[in-house]
C-alpha cells in the first residue's frame, strides 16, 4: 500500500471540517452531524488499518513541499512511530465518542457546523501535532489547536465573558508559543533542519548550555498548551466552553500536547539533566498547585479543569525524571477516564439545568439515572488513583520514576506528587459526595438522558479502569506492554527491588484511603461549605490572575496608552503641528513687510542696498 | 545598453503595463461619461492590466536572475535622461500585486455615487503610477521620481474629496510629509548626478551608472539619508510613520486598500531597488539602526494598535507593526530573510487589503468605525464576520495561512545572522494575537447592540471582491512557491551586488 495514504489520517477530519464550514448550514442537520462523526471515526479505523506501518523505525510520507528557499526546504511529511501510533490511536478514538457525544449534547444548537466544523479541524490540527515530522508543522497543528480552542470556549459568543475566556485562553498560550518558536529557529539556526529525526540525532553535539537552554524554551512552549506553571491561568476560564469541547481538547487531548511534544524530543531533552530537573520541578508544583485549588473549587467543570492540570502535572514530572513510557501510559489513561468525566459531568450539568454549582447540586444518586453515577464513580476511582483502575497503575509509576532517581530533588519531587495525590482523593471524593450524596440542594430535572449521550461515556469509563493494562508492571505480572511497543523511545528503564515497589504501591493507596476517608467525613452529609480567606484563596487559584492583571496586563496597556497617547499624539504630532504653527506665524510676520504702502517698500530698499554696499565694502577693505 | 539596441523588438509589455490604466483615466475623464459606465471601464482596464501581469508572471516567475524584460529609449538626450523599464523578479510580484489589488479597489468603490467618473480616473492613474514607481527602474531615476511623485497626488485628492470627516487634514498631512521625504530624495539625487558628471564628464541617469560613483563615506551617508528618509516616510518607519493612520483612517475605502497595500510598499521597494545598492558602504553600517527602527516600530505599532478605538485606525497601526518585520528582514542581510521580506509585502498587502475590504463593507451596514459601538456581528452578518475572522487570523500570523509564510522565513533568516534580532521580534507573535483578537471580540462577539436593525450578508459584488483575497490567503500560506520561485535570482544578486 502507498504510504502517502498515511496523510487521509489528518486530511479526512480537515476534509469534513471544511465542507462543515462552507456548506453545513446549507445542509441538512442530519447530514452535517453524520460527515463530522464519520471523518473522524474513518481516521480511527485507518490508523487501526496502518497499524503495522509504526513498527520498527516508523513510516515516513511526504505530501508536497511547503517552504523551500535556498537551503531551508519544509516538507509537508509525516512520521508515523511507535510514539505517534498510540497517541494517533487515543486522539481519534476518543474524539469519535466525543464527536457522537456532542451529538446528542447539542442536538438543541442552532450553529451546529460552525460547531462541528471547529472540532473536526481540531482533530485536524492535533493530529498534524502527533504525526508532524518536522517542527514546523508541529507548529501547524500547535497553532491551530490554540485556534480551535479559542473558537470553540468562545464558542456562545453572545456571552463577552465567554469570548474573553477564548481570548485569554489563545494569548497566554501564545506566550509559550514564542518560547516554542524560539527554540525552533535556534535549532533550525544549529542544525540547518527541522526535521525532529535529525534534531535528535544531532542533539549529543551540541554544548551542555545550550542543551539546557533549547530545554527550558521547549519546557516553556509546553507550558503553554499544557496550562502548566506558570501559563496555567488560562485553563479553568476555559470552561466556557460547551462540555465536550472540554473533554476532547483541555482534558483529553490539547492539554497533553505539550506532554507529547517533550516526549517527541525527548533524545534531546534528555541529554540536558538541568533541563530534566527542570521539567520534573514544573511538573511537580503544578500537580500541588492544581490539586489544592481543585480543593475549593464550586464549579463542576473547574473542579475538573484543575485536576487536568494537576494530572498533567505528573505527565510533565515523568518525563523530566525520564520515563517517556510512564508519561505516555497516564497521558492514554488520564484521556480516557478524563473525557468520561468531563462528557458525565455535561451530563449532570444538562440533568441540573444548567446548574454548573456543586453546593447546588446534590442527590443525584437517587433522583437521577443510576447509570450515570457508576460512569462517574468509574472515572473518579481512576482520578483517586484507586488501586487497580488505570490511574493507579499510571500515576504509580510514575511516582516510582521520581523516587528512583534518588536525588535530592527527586525525592522532594516524589514527596510533593504524594501529597499531591493525597488531595486528589480528597477533591474527586469531595465531587462524587457533593454531586450524588444526600437530597437535592437545587431544582433536578430528572429526565431521561438521550442515548448519544449516555453509551459513549461506557467504552471510556471501562478504557480508564481497565487503562493499567497498556503498561501492567511486572511486578504484578504485566508485561509493559507501552514500553516493549515504544522500545527505544521508551526511556530510562526503570529498576527497583520489588520490596521498593511494594512499600510504595501500599503507601499511594494508604493515601488514598486517607484521603477519601476525610472526603466521606467532611461531604457525605452536606454541611455547608467552608467560606474563608484560605478556601478564598484556593477558589482564585491562589490569585494568580490577579497577580497576572497586576504584572502583566495593566503594565502592558500602560505602555500602550503610552505610546498611542504620550508619544504618538503628544511628542510626534505635537511637534510637527509646532512646526507647522511656527510655519504659518512665520508667513503672518513676513505678511506684515508686504503692507502696499511705497514707503515701506522703499525703506526695505534703501536698508538692504546699504547692508550689500557695505559687504562690498568688507570685501574690498580684506 | 549596446546589447539592448541590438536585441530584437519586443512587445512592450512594460509600457502598456503603465500605459493601459492611463489610458483607462483618461477616457473616464475625458467625454461626458455616466459613472455607470466608468465604473465598468475602469474595471475593465483593471480586469485587462491584471491579466497582462498574470501572464508575464507565468511566463517569466521562474526565478532567473536579472531583467526579465527590459524596455529602453531615448529620451532626453542632453542630459542623459532615457526611458528604460525593466522587470525583475522582484518587481514582477509587486507588479502583480498591484494589478491585482486595484480590481479589488474599483470593485470596492462600486457603490461610490459622488463623481464617479473622477474617483475612477484617480484610482487608474494611481494604479499607473504605481507601475511606473516599480517598473522604472534600471534606466532613469527621473522617470521614477516622476512616477513617485505621480502617486502622490490622486492619493491627496482621493482622501480629501471622497474621505471621511477628518479628510482634509489628513489630506494636508499625507501630503506635506510625502513631499518632505520626496524633496530629500530629488536632492540627493541631483547631487549624484552631478557628482556622476563631475567625474566622468557623461551625465547619466542610468541607475547601473550612477551605483559606479566614487563617493566619500560622507557623501555617501548624506545621499543615503535622502533617498531613506524618502522611503522611510512612505514604509512608513517609526518615527515618521504618524501621518498614515490618519491617511488609512480617513480615505475612502479603496484608497485605504491602496495605501496600505502598495504605496506603503514602494517606500520598502525603493530602499531594496534604489537605495542599498547605490550606497552599499553606508548601508552596510547603518544595518543595526535600521533594524533598531524596524523592532521599535514593530511594537510601538503594536501597543498603538491596541490602544486604538477606531478599527481603522487599528488596522494602520497593525499595518505599520507589520512592516517593522518586513524591514527587519532586510536588515538581517541574508537570502532567506529577504524572500521572507519579499514575501511578506504581498502576503500583507493581500491580507491587509482584504482586512479593510470587510471594514468598508461592515461599516457601509453599521455605519460606524467606533470599536465601542460594535459588536455581536456574527450573529448577523455570519459570512462577512468568517471572512474577517479568516483575514484577522492570517494577519496575526496562523500557520497555513498567507502572512505566516512570509513571518517563519524572515525569522528563520534573521536569526541566523542575528540571533538577537529574532528573538527581540518574536514577541510581536503576542503583540499582534493581543490587538487582533481584541479588534475581533468588540466586533464579532459578545452580544449585538440593542439599537441596530436587521443586516444582509454578502451582496455578490462583495463576494466577488473576498472570494479571491480569501483563496490567495490559504494559497500563499499552504502552497507560496510560486510566489518565491521569482525571488530567488533578483535576492541573490542583490545581496551579492553588496561588500
Amino acid at each position: 500500500m502507498n504510504q502517502t495514504l498515511l496523510f487521509l489520517i489528518p486530511l479526512l477530519p480537515l476534509c469534513c471540517a471544511v465542507l462543515n464550514m462552507l456548506f453545513g448550514m446549507r445542509l441538512p442537520r442530519l447530514f452535517a452531524e453524520t460527515l463530522a462523526v464519520s471523518g473522524v471515526a474513518a481516521s480511527f479505523l485507518l490508523t487501526l488499518l496502518f497499524w503495522g506501518y509504526a513498527d520498527g523505525d516508523g513510516t515516513r510520507a511526504v505530501l508536497g513541499t511547503w517552504l523551500a528557499v535556498g537551503d531551508v526546504t519544509v516538507p509537508f511529511a509525516l512520521h508515523f512511530d511507535a510514539l505517534a501510533a498510540p497517541m494517533t490511536l487515543m486522539v481519534t478514538g476518543v474524539a469519535t465518542l466525543i464527536h457522537l457525544y456532542a451529538v446528542g449534547y447539542m442536538h438543541e444548537e442552532e450553529d451546529y457546523a460552525r460547531f462541528f466544523g471547529l472540532l473536526n479541524l481540531f482533530v485536524f490540527a492535533m493530529l498534524a501535532i502527533v504525526l508532524a515530522d518536522n517542527l514546523l508543522v508541529l507548529f501547524l497543528g500547535w497553532e491551530g489547536v490554540g485556534l480551535c480552542s479559542y473558537g470553540l470556549i468562545g464558542f456562545w459568543y453572545q456571552k463577552t465573558e465567554n469570548a474573553r475566556a477564548g481570548t485569554k485562553a489563545f494569548l497566554v498560550t501564545r506566550v509559550g508559543d514564542v518560547f516554542l518558536a524560539a527554540a525552533l529557529l535556534w535549532l533550525f539556526a544549529l542544525t540547518g533542519t527541522l526535521s525532529i529525526a535529525d534534531i535528535n540525532a544531532q542533539a549529543a553535539s551540541f554544548t551542555p548550555a545550550v542543551l539546557t537552554a533549547l530545554t527550558v524554551l521547549l519546557l516553556l512552549g509546553a507550558c503553554g498548551k499544557s496550562a502548566q506553571l506558570p501559563l496555567m491561568t488560562w485553563l479553568a476560564d476555559a470552561m466556557a466552553g460547551p462540555p465536550p469541547v472540554s473533554a476532547l481538547i483541555h482534558a483529553a487531548t490539547m492539554v497533553t500536547a505539550g506532554v507529547y511534544l517533550l516526549c517527541r524530543l525527548f533524545p534531546l531533552v534528555s541529554l540536558s539533566p538541568a533541563g530534566m530537573a527542570a521539567i520534573a520541578t514544573v511538573g511537580a508544583l503544578t500537580a500541588l498547585y492544581a490539586a489544592t485549588c481543585a480543593l475549593a473549587q464550586r464549579e463542576i467543570k473547574r473542579v475538573l479543569a484543575y485536576s487536568t492540570m494537576s494530572q498533567v502535572g505528573y505527565m510533565f514530572l515523568a518525563v523530566g525524571a525520564g520515563t517517556v513510557s510512564g508519561a505516555m501510559a497516564h497521558l492514554l489513561t488520564h484521556a480516557f477516564f478524563k473525557a468520561a468525566l468531563f462528557m458525565a459531568a455535561g451530563c449532570v450539568i444538562h440533568l441540573a439545568g444548567n446548574e454548573n454549582d456543586i453546593l447546588r447540586m446534590g442527590g443525584l444518586f437517587r433522583r437521577g439515572p443510576r447509570e450515570l453515577f457508576w460512569v462517574f464513580l468509574a472515572g473518579a476511582l481512576c482520578l483517586a488513583g484507586v488501586p487497580l483502575t488505570g490511574g493507579f497503575f499510571s500515576k504509580d509509576g510514575i511516582l516510582l520514576a521520581a523516587y528512583t532517581q534518588g536525588t535530592p530533588l527527586f525525592l522532594a519531587l516524589w514527596g510533593i506528587g504524594l501529597l499531591a495525590a493525597l488531595l486528589t482523593a480528597v477533591y474527586t471524593f469531595r465531587l462524587v459526595y457533593l454531586i450524588f450524596a444526600g437530597e437535592p440542594r437545587g431544582h433536578m430535572h430528572p429526565h431521561e438522558l438521550p442515548l448519544l449521550m449516555r453509551w459513549p461515556l461506557w467504552p471510556l469509563a471501562l478504557l480508564g479502569l481497565g487503562g493499567g493494562l497498556l503498561n501492567l508492571p511486572t511486578l504484578v505480572g504485566g508485561g509493559e506492554w507501552l514500553s516493549h511497543r515504544l522500545g527505544p523511545l521508551a526511556g530510562r528503564v526503570l529498576t527497583a527491588a520489588h520490596g521498593t515497589e511494594w512499600a510504595l504501591a501500599g503507601l499511594a493507596t494508604g493515601l488514598v484511603v486517607l484521603g477519601w476517608g476525610f472526603a466521606r467525613w467532611r461531604y457525605a452529609r452536606f454541611r455547608g461549605e467552608w467560606d474563608n480567606r484560605a478556601s478564598r484563596f484556593l477558589l482564585h487559584g491562589w490569585g494568580a490572575d490577579a497577580l497576572v492583571d497586576r504584572l502583566v496586563v495593566r503594565p502592558f496597556a500602560a505602555i500602550a496608552g503610552l505610546c498611542a497617547i504620550g508619544c504618538d499624539r503628544a511628542l510626534v504630532d505635537a511637534s510637527l503641528d509646532g512646526l507647522a504653527k511656527q510655519t504659518t506665524a512665520c508667513g503672518e510676520r513676513l505678511r506684515g513687510l508686504t503692507t502696499g504702502r511705497i514707503s515701506t517698500y522703499l525703506a526695505g530698499f534703501v536698508w538692504g542696498f546699504l547692508i550689500i554696499l557695505g559687504w562690498f565694502l568688507l570685501a574690498l577693505v580684506r | 545598453m549596446t546589447t539592448m539596441a541590438t536585441a530584437l523588438p519586443q512587445f512592450p509589455w512594460l509600457t502598456l503595463l503603465i500605459g493601459l490604466p492611463l489610458a483607462g483615466a483618461l477616457l473616464c475623464l475625458l467625454q461626458r461619461r455616466s459613472a455607470g459606465e466608468c465604473r465598468w471601464l475602469a474595471l475593465a482596464t483593471t480586469l485587462a492590466t491584471l491579466a497582462v501581469s498574470l501572464w508575464l508572471f507565468v511566463t517569466h516567475g521562474d526565478g532567473q536572475s536579472g531583467w526579465l524584460l527590459r524596455e529602453d529609449a531615448a529620451w532626453i538626450p542632453r542630459f542623459g535622461i532615457r526611458y528604460t523599464l525593466a522587470l525583475d523578479g522582484i518587481s514582477l510580484l509587486m507588479v502583480l500585486l498591484t494589478a491585482g489589488l486595484h480590481t479589488v479597489a474599483v470593485l470596492i468603490a462600486w457603490p461610490e455615487q459622488r463623481r464617479v467618473p473622477l474617483f475612477m480616473a484617480l484610482l487608474l492613474m494611481l494604479e499607473s503610477g504605481l507601475m511606473g514607481v516599480f517598473l522604472a527602474v534600471d534606466g532613469v531615476l527621473v522617470l521614477f521620481y516622476l512616477c513617485w511623485e505621480a502617486r502622490l497626488l490622486p492619493m491627496v485628492f482621493l482622501i480629501g474629496i471622497w474621505g471621511e470627516e477628518g479628510r482634509r487634514r489628513a489630506a494636508v498631512r499625507f501630503f506635506l510629509y510625502t513631499l518632505a521625504g520626496s524633496l530629500a530624495m530629488l536632492i540627493a539625487m541631483i547631487a549624484l548626478y552631478l557628482l556622476y558628471a563631475a567625474q566622468t564628464g557623461a551625465p547619466s541617469f542610468a541607475l547601473a551608472d550612477l551605483a559606479r560613483t566614487r563617493l566619500t563615506l560622507t557623501q555617501e551617508y548624506l545621499l543615503f539619508g535622502g533617498f531613506m528618509l524618502a522611503f522611510a516616510i512612505k514604509a512608513p518607519l517609526v518615527p515618521f510613520h504618524t501621518w498614515q493612520p490618519d491617511a488609512l483612517s480617513e480615505s475612502p475605502a479603496a484608497g485605504s486598500v491602496d495605501l496600505t497595500g502598495l504605496l506603503l510598499k514602494t517606500g520598502l521597494y525603493g530602499m531594496i531597488r534604489f537605495a542599498f545598492p547605490l550606497f552599499p558602504h553606508a548601508t552596510r553600517n547603518s544595518l543595526p539602526f535600521l533594524a533598531a527602527l524596524a523592532l521599535l516600530g514593530l511594537f510601538h505599532a503594536a501597543w498603538n494598535a491596541y490602544r486604538q478605538d477606531d478599527i481603522k485606525r487599528i488596522l494602520a497601526y497593525s499595518s505599520i507593526s507589520h512592516l517593522g518585520l518586513v524591514v527587519l528582514g532586510l536588515a538581517a542581510w541574508n537570502a532567506t530573510a529577504w524572500q521572507g521580506s519579499i514575501l511578506l509585502m504581498v502576503t500583507h498587502g493581500v491580507v491587509t487589503g482584504a482586512l479593510f475590504a470587510v471594514v468598508a463593507m461592515l461599516r457601509s451596514r453599521t455605519g460606524t468605525r467606533e470599536l465601542a459601538e460594535l459588536g455581536g456581528l456574527w450573529g448577523a452578518v455570519p459570512t462577512l464576520s468568517a471572512f474577517f475572522l479568516l483575514f484577522a487570523l492570517a494577519s496575526l500570523g496562523l500557520p497555513g495561512l498567507a502572512n505566516f509564510a512570509g513571518e517563519i522565513l524572515v525569522l528563520l533568516g534573521t536569526f541566523r545572522s542575528q540571533p538577537l534580532w529574532a528573538l527581540l521580534a518574536l514577541p510581536g507573535l503576542v503583540f499582534a494575537a493581543a490587538y487582533l483578537l481584541r479588534l475581533v471580540q468588540g466586533m464579532l462577539w459578545g452580544p449585538a447592540p440593542a439599537a441596530r436593525g436587521m443586516m444582509a450578508d454578502l451582496t455578490v459584488r462583495e463576494w466577488l471582491v473576498l472570494i479571491p483575497l480569501a483563496v490567495l490567503t490559504v494559497w500563499l500560506g499552504l502552497y507560496p512557491a510560486p510566489f518565491l520561485a521569482p525571488l530567488a535570482g533578483p535576492v541573490q544578486a542583490a545581496l551579492g551586488g553588496l561588500p
